[in-house]
């Protein structure tokens, strides 16, 4: 069965001319294998972690050394993260230099719009959460970043009530990070393969 | 334009030629995730203090750029807003007629193809910038 599903996201012929590596390079697909890397190392991650300033840095030292494995996961998380950045990233240029947004792909050119800046907001989420010096730095220079955007002091209150991990902002960023922005992406993600199969497929058919 | 026709001949069954690339794409990657993991660690520095500010203070590599700009005067974040928004719009945009088949770099769509290129090379280089050539006070400084 869920071969069948999987099947069924892509048309059931291609043109032999179109099918080669040089025009996608295949970089959503990368991106969205990188994409349940993460969620799956995030997952085991998630046995471990506490959301809880006191705890949250002891309980990623724990991880390291008393967790079999534990190191790599956090490796494999971060590098994950990378990738599924770089590879979005990469995608959108790719989208924008071949046309690909045109009609009438602008439907799902919006998706991949929000599909970037939700997982730049998810990357930062999950920058604060090891809450070591690197992490709390990064954040609270990224807070700065974001009050210098419109809106900027509003947001600013609603993600930090306190101040950058203290309480309520470790909650909200573990919250967002990892229920409410992966539920979006992979929400919008599938709309994502849904519109590309109603456009007629991922090779070069506008 | 219309799409010229094509022969049954010229197509080929996605599955297996088509799933074949994916797959492969697909392995290579977690090869690459897997391998990578072994070999870069994910920094992990003392506990958070507050009261210990490193100097410079960086925010995370895929923000540096904006961080980067903005250290030149905060007003240059709105540039940046309303690039984001002109690429966003710009399938609404009268200038541009759907073309049949997509290509690299289309000449129907020059000022596009020039935009997101400059842009690019903008993001990368300020992030090499901040990353590399910023040192205490946020001076420039040589990374060696």
């Amino acid at each position: 069965m869920f071969k069948d599903f999987i099947k069924h996201l892509f048309p059931r012929v291609v043109l032999k001319k179109n099918l080669r590596l040089s025009y996608t390079f295949c970089l959503g697909g990368l991106a969205f294998t990188a994409l349940l890397s993460l969620l799956l190392s995030g997952a085991l991650l998630l046995f471990h972690y506490q959301p809880v300033p006191e705890r949250a840095y002891a309980s990623i030292l724990a991880l390291e050394r008393d967790v079999w494995g534990g190191s790599y996961i956090r490796n494999l998380h971060r590098f994950s993260s990378h990738l599924f950045l770089v590879f979005i990233f990469l995608h959108t240029v790719r989208v924008l230099l071949t046309g690909a947004y045109q009609r009438p792909r602008h439907f799902n050119w919006l998706i991949g719009c929000a599909l970037m800046l939700l997982s730049v907001f998810s990357g930062y989420t999950g920058y604060l959460l090891p809450l070591d010096q690197l992490a709390y730095w990064a954040t609270q220079t990224g807070m700065e970043l974001f009050r210098s955007l419109p809106l900027g002091n509003f947001l600013y209150g609603v993600l930090v009530p306190d101040q950058v991990g203290g309480v309520s902002s470790l909650l909200r960023f573990y919250i967002l990070h990892i229920t409410i922005l992966p539920m979006l992406i992979m929400g919008l993600s599938g709309l994502h393969f849904y519109r590309v199969r109603k456009n007629r497929g991922v090779l070069p058919y506008l | 334009m219309n799409q010229p026709r094509s022969l049954k001949t010229d197509y080929l069954k996605s599955s297996p030629h088509f799933f074949q690339l994916i797959v492969v794409a697909a392995c290579f990657l977690c090869l690459l995730l897997f391998c990578g993991a072994i070999l870069i660690q994910a920094p992990l520095l003392g506990p958070a203090d507050p009261g210990v500010p490193p100097n410079p203070a960086k925010s995370a590599w895929f923000l540096l750029w904006i961080q980067e700009l903005v250290s030149h005067g905060t007003f240059l974040i709105y540039p940046v807003i309303i690039l984001g928004c002109f690429f966003v719009i710009l399938p609404w945009l009268p200038v541009y007629r759907p073309a049949w088949r997509a290509s690299w770099l289309p000449e129907g769509q020059w000022f596009v193809n020039v935009l997101t290129v400059v842009s690019v090379a903008v993001i990368i280089g300020l992030t090499i910038i901040a990353a590399f050539f910023r040192g205490t006070q946020w001076q420039y400084a040589w990374p060696f």
